[in-house]
């Protein structure tokens, strides 16, 4: 299994807030060493091999992460708590699973 | 019941132009634990909808603790109007809490509104979600242009399915305009939260809603300090034209 973790420099050049705080739980939950290659999707280039990887799979947030295997089509996750729990068999406590929610789904409605 | 093989793309198509009561009969035929999410505004109109088909639909409202007087006294007038059970939701007293000792009462002004609305809003309706199969919304089309003009009226909810189960989520009101929601509320007498009538279009926490102005749209009464990072965590490509 390859996991590429691919994260975003924004249109004005700066970093991309949320992608640091996953690369810090990726940091502080132990999971850092699972992740084979970090990819820059940056705003400012569509050649950017994150770019390009975001319109191959298409992908509109970041970050994201390319779970590929031997068998199958490669899954991508933009949620970090899923891809914790389904490919590292990790847990996530539920706050951060919360915000994770948040962060990816239009739950303004409720 | 659950129906074998509920293909929601394929009902989204088939029912996109139907009436939100076909929708909502779809969605109680369709799975026993559903349940209507009502969060105290003019998705008032899911449960005059849904009552008169099935007067013992599960109702629920969050209560963050936070909600205005209005919406407290709103909701206990649709239990007594409906004659029905509405589950209110609390949210976790120690995670709250611990919020409110380290942060402040209004750290969502400094920090933005989504831990607040994790441990307020996300958590418990993720608890309350996990023993249904689905759920019924308010959400529409014309509420957030940018980020909901492809709402369906059925769809798999993949913020709270997960790798062992499906959850499905339907929104009879994707269709209808905000004006069509009011023309149904008005003809049939349906009762509706005073804030309205204050100019409050959307209405949410006291702290975190206000009221907008004519022709001002509705996601702008919200979280209107905010507005800049909305999109953040979107990929834009850059339009490399010289």
């Amino acid at each position: 299994m390859k996991i590429t973790f691919v994260k975003k420099i924004k249109i004005d050049g700066s970093p991309c807030r949320k992608c640091a705080e996953v690369q810090s739980r990726l940091e502080k939950d132990g999971y850092i060493d699972k992740i084979d290659r970090t990819v820059i999707a940056d705003e400012r280039d569509n050649n950017s091999e994150g770019i390009q990887l975001a319109t191959l799979y298409e992908v509109d947030r970041a970050p994201f992460f390319i779970v590929e295997s031997d068998v199958g089509d490669p899954l991508i996750y933009t949620v970090y708590f899923k891809f914790v729990n389904e490919i590292l068999s990790g847990k996530t406590n539920e706050e951060d699973t919360a915000k994770d929610i948040l962060d990816s789904n239009d739950l303004d409605f409720i | 019941m659950i129906i074998k093989n509920f293909d929601p793309k394929q009902l989204a198509q088939e029912y996109d132009g139907l009436s939100p009561a076909a929708i909502i009969k779809l969605a109680l035929k369709s799975f026993d634990k559903i349940a209507i999410s009502f969060s105290g505004a003019e998705d008032v109109v899911l449960v005059d909808i849904a009552t008169k088909i099935n007067p013992n639909v599960k109702v629920f409202s969050l209560d963050t603790g936070r909600l205005h007087p209005e919406t407290y006294r709103f909701i206990e007038q649709v239990r007594a109007h409906y004659n029905i059970e509405i589950d209110v939701l609390s949210p976790d007293a120690k995670a709250v809490q611990d919020l409110v000792r380290s942060k402040g009462l209004y750290s969502f002004y400094k920090d933005g509104h989504k831990e607040c609305c994790s441990i307020r809003k996300v958590i418990p309706l993720r608890r309350h979600l996990a023993v249904l199969d689905a759920w019924i919304t308010g959400q529409r089309k014309d509420q957030s242009p940018d980020t909901r003009n492809a709402v369906p009226v059925v769809e798999k909810d993949a913020a709270f399915s997960s790798a062992d189960k499906n959850f499905y989520k339907f929104n009879p009101l994707a269709n209808w305009s905000s004006a069509e929601v009011w023309e149904y509320i008005r003809s049939n007498d349906v009762p509706f939260n005073a804030l309205h009538e204050q100019g409050f279009s959307s209405i949410g926490c006291e702290p975190c809603t206000r009221p907008v102005l004519p022709n001002q749209h509705e996601r702008e009464g919200r979280w209107w300090w905010e507005e800049s990072t909305q999109k953040e965590c979107g990929l834009h490509v850059a339009d490399q034209k010289k």
